[in-house]
């Protein structure tokens, strides 16, 4: 009897990287189209790709948005939206660059985003702000369960930063960022 | 470090049923059974994490003897309390994925008694700054080690710990 093992982890050491598949209650937002964005390749590769993508998707989303914010914004305030949209676009062409090296294609940019809240002041701005970064944490969710160790990292870390973006927004802390609660 | 008392807890459940059959010893049942992997990693972030809720249990209460009155002092036991439930949550939830043995289910694991705080807010502040920040650092080298599910729940604590810096700098803004 000693020989069985002294605990497991929920949620098993397999499976799908995808937030649905969190059992034991970590939550995650509703699963995501099954898009891999290239044809072929192994289930890990198609996962990987999807995660990619999808991250992309909300950093193309970001750097639409940051333009937004900084119209409405002026002095210390548009230079630290100015910078964000930077990190962004940054963030974006690292992805765009990961999703080709994978032999697939990124997704396209939209030519506009619906954005989640109006914006007519600085208010709104900082508001949206946050929405966006909120929006890029959770992006990075399924990327941070991928095989490939790199793209763990990539993806806790861009995790922290968009949302030490937000708290510096105003975002309210939660203690699941990109989780469901 | 909580592996000795894991390891303990286990013998001694262990010896405690052999006695009760009138066996041998513990020898008598092979060597004790070594956690996976995935496991270790789950049992290094429950003991980080419940470090830090004594760490901030810590704070809060020394917050509490030394900090003086008024609006500033208010906002930092605020946040102080606020960032300690968070932290409580991330522990909640990381032991939620531990899967235990029944008789083991209920222990606890021992990370150590936190550091000694300096005597001041800002100093107390400034500690907690760079606890969350090894924190975060170390969840996100660690996740690389950890199942799926659980490297992405590892993934989100570490963007609150890195968030919980902003939030302390803040509340201890003149």
């Amino acid at each position: 009897m000693m020989a069985a093992r002294r605990g497991s982890v929920a949620g098993g050491s397999g499976g799908s990287p995808s937030r649905a598949s969190t059992a034991g209650g970590s939550g995650g937002s509703p699963s995501r189209a099954s898009t891999a964005g290239g044809s072929g390749g192994s289930p890990s590769r198609a996962s990987t790709v999807a995660a990619l993508q999808t991250a992309l998707a909300a950093e193309q989303a970001a750097s639409y948005g940051y333009g937004v914010v900084g119209a409405h914004l002026t002095g210390t305030a548009f230079s630290i939206a100015s910078a964000d949209c930077v990190l962004h676009e940054r963030a974006r062409d690292a992805l765009t660059r990961l999703i080709t090296s994978l032999g697939a294609t990124p997704r396209a940019a939209a030519a506009a985003y619906k954005l989640p809240i109006g914006v007519s002041s600085a208010a709104d701005a900082a508001r949206l702000a946050v929405d966006l970064e909120v929006e890029v944490v959770a992006s990075y969710v399924d990327l941070a369960a991928v095989p490939d160790p790199r793209l763990r990292t990539l993806a806790a870390k861009n995790m922290q930063n968009a949302y030490v973006r937000a708290a510096r927004w105003g975002a309210k802390s939660r203690p699941f960022p990109g989780l469901a609660p | 470090m909580a592996e000795p008392t894991r390891r303990l807890m286990l013998a001694v459940a262990a010896a405690g049923s052999l006695g009760l059959a009138g066996c041998k010893g513990i020898a008598a049942l092979g060597p004790l059974p070594k956690p996976s992997p995935d496991v270790r990693t789950l049992e290094h972030a429950i003991a980080a994490e419940e470090l830090m809720v004594a760490t901030y249990r810590a704070a809060a209460g020394q917050l509490a003897a030394t900090a003086s009155a008024g609006v500033k002092g208010q906002r930092l036991s605020a946040a102080v309390s606020a960032i300690q439930a968070e932290h409580q949550a991330h522990l909640t939830r990381l032991r939620a994925r531990l899967v235990l043995p029944p008789r083991l289910a209920h222990t606890k694991f021992l990370a150590g008694r936190p550091s000694p705080l300096p005597a001041d807010s800002q100093g107390i502040i400034g500690a907690l700054v760079a606890d969350e920040r090894a924190a975060a650092a170390r969840l996100t080298s660690e996740l690389l080690h950890a199942p799926p599910a659980l490297a992405q729940l590892m993934a989100s604590i570490a963007a609150s710990e890195a968030a919980h810096v902003i939030y302390l700098r803040r509340a201890g803004s003149p």
